[in-house]
């Protein structure tokens, strides 16, 4: 499933599943900084390729969570080859601890009714 | 092998990409493109082999192009309302204006001497001379207040990528509040108002204004991009 990141971005619409490109990229920048392409693979394998990002779209998303002051990004060169790489603030990781609590209140609840309807 | 970044770049310049955003979503995907080769490489794919899937990978460079612009046009409010945005919010915009042109001019005449003195500002607007010159300073202003909210719009367009005939509708707009609205300084009077018949002084140059600044804009866009696409070709 390719991640539709153009609906993540309306925050006017509460819909939890627009938050999830939000929750991933969040999630792993928490853990260490990163390039964009390294976001995308670590999201393609983490996920066993049940959800990818576009090649490339990601980018745009990374500039708005900048914009939105949750990431930030620094210049970087490593093993000669020069990127941008994203680290999550202050301000991102209380975002992501909002979503996490949001994730975990649905998908317990999702739980809940899938083990109703089988019993 | 096509090439894929020029291709891309180009077209982020014609839908109207702002520049400092070309350069950094073209670095990237270049970036990206670079990370995707390195890896086919390293899976024993020969150099041209890498290539190609690095381009299939990331599809079409116009329709990515695309793909950025939506993302970047979305990732504002107003790049994602843009319809409220150029075309009712002009109208919300002018009474904050209003009254800070007041304010203005308050503090204009507060700082030519006048310290709210009562009888300072009476004998002031009693020369014809002086009174002249704030009239004229106040038409100035309203002028310059007119192309400020005109140029704010097409700031704000630039800014979320929206495409130049929403940039057009703002200025519109501007136009239309431009013209029907007044606002009038007299000896012992300022008044503000809106009406059809504004007995001002040429009420159609003020209706004219924004479109002077929409065309300044569109001329400054294509010089831009031009430019910009002159230095990438060299």
């Amino acid at each position: 499933m390719v991640i539709g990141i153009m609906a993540a971005m309306k925050k006017t619409n509460p819909s939890f599943l627009n938050g999830v490109p939000e929750l991933l990229v969040l999630r792993l920048l928490a853990r260490q900084e990163m390039y964009g392409y390294q976001i995308v693979e670590e999201i393609r394998t983490r996920t066993g390729e049940a959800l990818a990002f576009g090649e490339g779209c990601i980018y745009p998303y990374l500039h708005y969570l900048e914009a939105e002051k949750q990431v930030s990004s620094r210049r970087q060169e490593v093993e000669g080859r020069n990127r941008n790489y994203y680290k999550l603030t202050a301000r991102g990781r209380k975002r992501l601890e909002a979503l996490t609590s949001e994730w975990n209140r649905v998908t317990t609840g999702v739980s809940l009714l899938m083990e109703g309807q089988h019993a | 092998m096509p090439d894929f970044i020029e291709p891309l770049r180009r077209r982020l310049v014609e839908l109207g990409c702002p520049m400092k955003q070309v350069r950094r979503l073209v670095r990237e995907v270049a970036d990206h493109r670079e990370d995707l080769k390195q890896t086919a490489v390293a899976e024993g794919l020969s150099g041209a082999d890498a290539e190609a899937r690095a381009n299939a990978l990331l599809g079409d460079p116009l329709a990515l192009a695309e793909q950025l612009m939506t993302a970047l046009r979305r990732s504002t409010w107003w790049g994602r309302h843009y319809v409220v945005t150029f075309s009712l919010l002009p109208l919300l915009v002018y009474p904050v204006l209003w009254a800070l042109l007041l304010l203005v001019e308050m503090l204009l005449e507060f700082g030519l001497g006048y310290r709210w003195d009562a009888k300072k500002i009476e004998v002031a607007v009693n020369n014809p001379v002086t009174f002249h010159h704030l009239a004229t300073a106040f038409q100035w202003m309203d002028y310059a207040a007119i192309a400020l909210v005109a140029l704010f719009f097409c700031w704000l367009a630039r800014r979320s990528a929206v495409s130049f005939k929403w940039m057009l509708t703002a200025c519109a707009v501007c136009s239309a509040i431009a013209v029907i609205t007044w606002g009038k300084i007299e000896p012992h009077s300022f008044s503000l108002g809106f009406s059809m018949n504004s007995h001002l002084h040429m009420p159609w140059f003020r209706g004219v204004i924004p479109f002077l600044v929409a065309v300044a804009m569109y001329v400054f866009q294509r010089r831009t991009r031009r430019r910009f696409q002159e230095k990438v070709a060299v």
